[in-house]
């Protein structure tokens, strides 16, 4: 009988816990996978109501309408700089990664025998002119399209997107506030300025101990947006940034802002900007005789970068959305072939445009053509939640954000590093979502 | 001795299986519990669609409006839907505009004009700059037509289309999300800032970050009233233009963050606006994370979970007089700030329901507060509601699958 209780008990158990996890709420991350020292607020008012706990879904029409019988063609947009802006370069890798996908697909045989083709966009920040080329794909009957890096185009891009109903995969705009509009047309596959925040915090106060950091910043919103978050996180761990100067895009000369933030004796500084005015930025500030610590953000993890700052840049620590040393043999061989087909190495923008481009074609392999059924398989989280992508696993969030770990580079004997970085501690979790009013 | 060990083996599983199941039911009731008051209220609800569309209607007392009168939200049945097979370019409708004896409907494929029970359809064939119709607004002092295209601004005038993009004109860009008249005005938002044209002077103003406070120069939406413009600034909340002073004010949500509301009622409920709508002294602003009303002073936010609003993704708003109408992706609300009514589709046939929510006396909320549904047959064409338009007792409503016409129940 004894025996008999003791497997009753067991039995219960086993039904209890797997009921609860049948019905009851699995217990909840926070939102970016914050950790409750550096979620708004938290520590001291619990939010009247909390966003992005659950996926959107779209509940427009459009599920049922059949794919024109006569194409001879399936067309798939790109949206990205390729001339008229200071990210060029960056935007003719991503085209080289997404046309290497593209080519690929093809050779494959396409989808059910036609070609998949690429609609060539220019993004210019100028004017919104990303949501005239949205309605130019609409025009141009895509199914689907890849864009873009700079985040004033992609948020007008998004927009547009959600009025003409086009499924959008962001490869390279790492703007948090992308994915927080809450549009159900867009998924992205970069890791964002979020995770790289939490991770330079992580890293530059608690791993490294510092505890004045300067911060210049470049004044466009790629600088005024990604800091914020940054500025944010500091601030809840106890560290508010000592100054916060800032640059033009172009600028060449730093020696105004440089003489404000020595002024403050900082103990490290934090550069965010492009390549060429943080390169530029490092030098000036070795220069200056400062031998302690500088970090940057995502743009200077580039060749274009580690060329200008020359030995200025040293030691210096930023975050990338992938690791591209990985042995990855999927990666490997897309770096060869990268190689192979445009003369230079794949960088950051190419890899991720590769991905997303591959997450587009196998979208309309699994549903076909129409528009409302690529972006449900897009968002479900499901079909490719946790996608095995070059660039490394891509798991969306609730925004379908890819909250993927960020990695930490570093620049050692001219060349970056790469080791996972450390995640925030989150001991101090809180459980309840609802506030009483 | 088998039967004997088989019959104690089988007790045994029997009282296990009992077990399990004992647990498996008592999970579920406290499951059932433990869900939202909505659903609570659903369940509810079922009882009480029974009745008649008309017999429910005569039966409905709604609580007191924002005057404080006692004047009852409307209700409108008889729908009546339109679709291609009716004569529409395309079901996918973005907007809708009475305009007298006519209605005005901007869809992907065309602008259709409906007068006198037919349908008219014009495109870039008889002038428009671009088939997508995405917005529309009618003068009142010329009554010309001003259409807001994917393409360009168009004024419908003398049975002539004449066309403002941004190579001929000053229009800040060719997709118009929003455009509207406000005496000799006409204001469109789009993505590269607000637009405004005085159609006396023929010149053009435009405003973006540079000399507006606004974050970016995304603009969605943008309505007038009294002496104000109310610019619906995707990221920068509202932005308020008053035409005499020429002045500007933003209004943006206290808590800076895009993850929560910290707290009900401390101002705009997301800076992420989509629409605005000014009507009878109260400023009433969509988001997609739900509804935000001002009078001036205070601000109130209405979410899913603590009203009737049938979904906190909002598309647009209309107000008319003491009532506004809300174009969600789930239904299209309506309410006075207290009281509401929600229009909705059944999923597997053309029917549904108005859900009203009454909340009693405006002193306390506790007091008299109903849900009732009535049924709907047949109900608006879908669910996803993008535009909408309501004069004398006639409620138009675009979606994303036709358009719809409700006549008010008496």
């Amino acid at each position: 009988m004894k025996h008999d209780y003791r497997l009753s008990i067991i039995m219960i158990l086993v039904v209890v816990f797997s009921v609860s996890s049948l019905f009851g709420q699995q217990p909840k991350q926070n939102y970016g996978k914050a950790t409750d020292e550096i979620f708004p607020y938290q520590r001291y008012q619990k939010a009247y109501k909390y966003f992005f706990l659950e996926p959107l879904n779209f509940y427009g029409a459009g599920r049922d309408k059949v794919a024109p019988k006569d194409l001879n063609e399936v067309r798939i947009a790109f949206l990205g700089p390729l001339e008229g802006s200071v990210i060029v370069s960056l935007g003719k890798q991503m085209l080289q990664g997404a046309t290497l996908a593209i080519e690929e697909a093809n050779k494959n045989g396409g989808y059910s025998g036609k070609p998949f083709r690429l609609m060539i966009h220019n993004d210019v920040g100028l004017w919104g002119a990303a949501a005239n080329e949205v309605v130019k794909m609409d025009d141009e009957k895509v199914w689907a399209f890849i864009g873009s890096i700079d985040d004033i185009v992609s948020h007008v891009a998004l927009r547009a997107t959600l009025k003409l109903e086009i499924p959008m995969v962001n490869t390279g705009d790492p703007d948090p506030t992308f994915t927080e509009t809450n549009i159900p047309w867009a998924i992205r596959v970069i890791t964002d300025d979020r995770q790289s925040a939490y991770g330079l915090v992580n890293q530059i106060y608690k791993k490294d101990g510092h505890q004045r950091v300067a911060v210049i910043r470049t004044g466009s919103r790629y600088g005024r947006v990604g800091i914020k978050i940054f500025s944010e996180t500091a601030v809840r761990v106890g560290h508010p940034m000592i100054i916060e100067e800032r640059f033009m895009e172009g600028e060449k000369d730093f020696k105004t802002q440089l003489e404000r933030i020595m002024a403050t004796k900082p103990d490290a500084i934090l550069i965010w900007g492009n390549a060429t005015e943080s390169a530029l930025l490092i030098k000036q500030i070795r220069a200056l005789g400062f031998k302690q610590s500088i970090y940057g953000s995502d743009r200077v993890v580039s060749q274009d970068f580690l060329k200008i700052a020359g030995s200025a840049a040293e030691g210096m620590v930023s975050t990338c959305q992938y690791n591209p040393d990985s042995d990855n043999p999927k990666l490997k061989e897309f770096r060869a072939n990268y190689r192979k087909r445009f003369g230079m190495e794949a960088d950051v923008f190419a890899a991720h445009a590769y991905d997303g481009m591959n997450l587009i074609i196998a979208s309309i392999h699994k549903v076909g053509l129409n528009r409302v059924l690529i972006r449900d398989v897009l968002t479900d989280r499901k079909t490719f939640q946790n996608y095995k992508g070059i660039t490394g696993t891509k798991t969306l969030d609730q925004t379908w954000n890819n909250i993927a770990d960020i990695w930490i580079a570093k620049v050692n004997q001219g060349k970056f590093s790469f080791t996972p970085a450390v995640p925030m501690d989150n001991k101090q979790r809180i459980s309840s979502k609802s506030a009483d009013y | 001795m088998d039967k004997i060990i088989r019959k104690f083996t089988m007790r045994k599983y029997l009282r296990y299986y009992s077990v399990m199941l004992g647990s498996v039911i008592l999970m579920f009731v406290v499951s059932c519990g433990n869900r939202t008051p909505h659903s609570n209220s659903d369940q509810r609800n079922k009882s009480a669609t029974d009745n008649s569309e008309q017999e429910a209607v005569e039966n409905y007392h709604a609580g007191s409006d924002l005057a404080g009168d006692t004047k009852p939200l409307p209700i409108y049945g008889n729908w009546h839907n339109f679709t291609t097979k009716d004569g529409l370019p395309s079901d996918k409708a973005y907007c809708v505009r009475i305009a007298g004896a006519r209605v005005l409907v901007g869809t992907h494929d065309g602008l259709a004009v409906y007068e006198k029970g037919k349908w008219t359809t014009y495109t870039t064939k008889d002038g428009l700059p671009h088939n997508g119709v995405v917005s529309i607004d009618v003068s009142a002092v010329t009554g010309d037509v001003w259409i807001g295209t994917l393409g360009g601004l168009s004024c419908w005038s003398g049975g002539k289309f004449e066309t403002f993009n941004q190579l001929n004109s000053g229009l800040p860009n060719d997709l118009i999300y929003c455009v509207i008249c406000d005496q000799k005005d006409v204001w469109v938002a789009t993505a590269g800032g607000a637009g405004h044209y005085d159609t006396y002077s023929k010149e053009w103003e435009i405003f973006t970050e540079k000399n507006a406070p606004m974050h970016e120069p995304w603009t969605y939406g943008v309505s007038a009233g009294a002496g104000k413009i109310y610019i619906a600034a995707w990221g920068g909340g509202v932005i308020e233009y008053t035409s005499k002073s020429k002045q500007f004010k933003d209004y943006t949500d206290p808590d800076g963050e895009m993850e929560i509301d910290l707290l009900p009622d401390d101002g705009i409920v997301h800076d992420v606006t989509t629409a605005t709508s000014w009507a009878n002294g109260y400023l009433w602003v969509s988001t997609y994370f739900g509804l935000s009303r001002y009078d001036g002073t205070h601000w109130k936010g209405f979410f899913d979970h603590d009203c009737g609003l049938a979904s906190n993704f909002i598309n647009f708003v209309r107000a008319k007089g003491s009532v506004v109408f809300v174009c969600t992706d789930r239904g299209l609300s309506c309410t006075n700030g207290r009281s509401w009514v929600t229009y909705k589709k059944n999923d597997n046939n053309k029917d549904g329901m108005a859900v009203v929510l009454n909340y009693g006396r405006a002193d306390d909320d506790t007091k008299n507060k109903s849900t009732r549904e009535i049924p709907l047959s047949p109900s608006i064409s879908h669910n996803f509601t993008i535009g909408v338009d309501a004069d004398g007792d006639k409620l138009w409503v675009a979606t994303s699958q036709g358009v719809s016409c409700g006549q008010l129940l008496k």
